[in-house]
């Protein structure tokens, strides 16, 4: 179990390492180097020098690696070209929507998803089956920004039931900040569960059906259990645990349709920051927010992998047949 | 003597080459019809559509129309036809979907090819497709393109170059279960080099998966072309279907002039939507050892 552990930190460890890493050689490798981005066609040799001493540019590139590498453990991730103020202050002020936003999004998505993927399993080309075949289809197929609107269209405009944009409303407090809270997260968490879900339950399904057809499976039901117990005890427990880690996997574009429904919706997490940064050409703040997006979602994977440690007692024992 | 014996033993094959019969499958229920033919309208639309309707620029007097007789679409926010935007705009998806598809399927199947046949290989491509599956994919997309500038090139280059690692992942599955069959052995005997073995023998036999995940990968490089330009990365020099919705952004009218998000919103999800099922069928439609296709 240890071994399993410090394995799979050492993953996620090297994850992140290759994030910053891709980053960092991007662009420096860039034409003209990181100076042309911040002189924006400004030709001061004078400048160029100061800016190319005052970032530590002069040095080699390996010195300026490690340099680099030095300053992101102490959580300095530069400038914004636009604010002028310390990216990882930027980044922390929006943070807390994102993970609100995404987070919501994946419990809700792990929540409903599981059971409709079994419910599609058990009762396989059924009406449920047929839906979800469906609906996970077109939940690949559909851009998430154009759901987004159609949902703002109909239930924010027409029917005035949420808020149209923003994430909470001015001058409230205890009880109506969380209510105003909740209502403004509906709309966004309902497009990003919508585009998941289906992609999602399909991969339970097709888990649930391995399991079903598995041999201690045709046994239980031979011994003269009820389907029912068959399906809940011997069954789901045994496609839950790969289904979490699967969740853990759809983390990635979980949060790159957080950025585009943020947008949309004007909701003020990273996804929006990203949107403006990408206005202003800010390019630190454009690396801290994928940055800090890769170390979120390597985290959680993380941690994923370890709730599912703790349920699955073949992982435990390190036979993992 | 004893194939002759075996072929007229079996009469269920009726003289069909596979090929044939793949495509009898196929073609076996209307979706098959259907959805390829949704892709050869879009094709159509993508070649033709530019040659007959101008190429919307400058500014136009009737702004922010509803779709009118003269302009079937609407108008948007500078009074240019949205109807000749999403033809445009055609040409441009496909074209990103064409290329980034196929790049990111030569990288897939090389590295996926590669790490099955070279034990030693496979432990660093097998961690790397890991590390690059559990990144968010669509945020270092957004950094790459808005360090390197904008435009049709770095797009398509960008989403081919970070779509591969499920291909890569799919391909290397398929190619350990080819390179562990017995000609694959017997070719070695002979004396064949490993280059020569992982392509005229493991790559053919891999093949028909490419041709589904190259359409199944260029179907999501248009969502991703769409979602990069959405957030203004698109080539500002050509109209995509995302440059159409960033343009209602800007304008903060996404949603009251709905004609300027509903009909690129249309293109993107017929295509995705055909794209996927002629992916899904072709892959259902085939009979052979190897199958496997991206969820």
């Amino acid at each position: 179990m240890t071994r399993y552990v410090v394995s799979r930190v050492g993953r996620a460890v090297l994850a992140v390492w290759i994030a910053v890493t891709i980053t960092f050689f991007l662009l420096r490798l860039l034409p003209g180097g990181p100076t042309t981005l911040m002189l924006d066609g400004v030709n001061d040799p004078a400048l160029e020098a100061k800016l190319l001493a005052d970032y530590g540019l002069d040095q080699p590139l390996i010195t300026q690696y490690g340099l680099f590498l030095w300053q992101l453990i102490q959580g300095n991730l530069g400038t914004s070209f636009y604010s002028q103020s310390p990216v990882a202050e930027v980044l922390f002020d929006r943070m807390p929507w994102t993970l609100l936003l995404a987070g919501s999004a994946f419990l809700i998505t792990l929540v409903v998803g599981i059971p409709l993927g079994v419910a599609a399993a058990v009762k396989r080309d059924g009406l449920p089956d047929q839906a979800l075949r469906f609906f996970g289809m077109a939940g690949q197929a559909m851009f998430v920004p154009s759901l987004a609107v159609l949902l703002l269209a109909v239930f924010a405009l027409k029917l005035g039931w949420f808020p149209i944009g923003g994430a909470v409303s001015s001058f409230v407090e205890g009880p109506q900040y969380v209510a105003s809270v909740i209502s403004h997260l509906i709309l966004p968490l309902l497009s990003l569960v919508f585009i998941n879900i289906g992609p999602y339950a399909l991969t339970v399904r097709t888990n649930m059906l391995q399991v079903l057809g598995a041999d201690y499976v045709r046994s239980a039901r031979a011994r003269g259990l009820s389907s029912q117990a068959v399906i809940w005890n011997h069954g789901l427990r045994n496609a839950v645990i790969p289904a979490v880690t699967l969740m853990g996997l759809q983390l990635g574009t979980l949060v790159g349709g957080a950025v585009l429904t943020e947008t949309v919706f004007a909701y003020p997490g990273i996804g929006s920051l990203i949107y403006e940064a990408v206005g202003r050409q800010d390019f630190p703040i454009l690396q801290g927010a994928f940055i800090l997006l890769a170390i979120t979602v390597v985290l959680a994977n993380l941690l994923t992998d370890l709730v599912c440690l703790l349920l699955d007692p073949k992982l435990r024992t390190g036979n993992r047949a | 003597m004893t194939t002759q014996a075996i072929n007229t033993a079996a009469p269920s094959t009726r003289g069909m080459s596979p090929r044939q019969r793949t495509w009898r499958r196929f073609f076996s229920s209307p979706a098959g019809y259907i959805s390829l033919g949704t892709l050869a309208v879009f094709a159509l639309i993508g070649i033709f559509g530019p040659m007959i309707v101008p190429y919307p620029s400058g500014l136009g007097t009737d702004i922010l129309q509803p779709p009118t007789a003269a302009h079937p679409f609407g108008t948007d926010g500078l009074g240019l036809d949205v109807l000749a935007q999403v033809v445009w705009g055609t040409r441009m998806s496909l074209l990103v979907a064409l290329f980034a598809g196929l790049l990111a399927v030569a990288i897939g199947a090389f590295l996926g090819i590669v790490a099955a046949y070279f034990k030693k290989a496979d432990a660093v491509i097998t961690t790397i497709t890991d590390v690059m599956l559990s990144l968010p994919l669509l945020p270092l997309m957004i950094v790459v393109t808005a360090m390197v500038g904008p435009s049709i090139v770095t797009l398509t280059l960008v989403i081919g170059f970070f779509s591969w690692p499920e291909i890569c992942r799919l391909i290397r599955s398929n190619a350990l279960v080819v390179s562990g069959m017995p000609f694959i052995d017997g070719a070695r005997a002979i004396g064949a080099s490993p280059l020569r073995i992982m392509l005229k023998e493991i790559l053919p036999m891999v093949s028909p998966l490419l041709i589904v995940n190259a359409l199944l990968t260029g179907a999501r490089a248009v969502i991703a072309e769409a979602g990069l330009s959405f957030l203004g990365l698109g080539d500002p020099d050509t109209w995509s279907w995302g440059r159409i919705l960033q343009s209602a952004q800007r304008d903060g009218v996404l949603v009251s002039a709905w004609w300027q998000t509903l009909f690129p919103s249309l293109m993107i999800l017929l295509l995705v939507l055909s794209a996927t099922i002629v992916g899904m069928r072709f892959n259902d439609s085939r009979a052979v050892k190897v199958k496997g296709a991206l969820k």
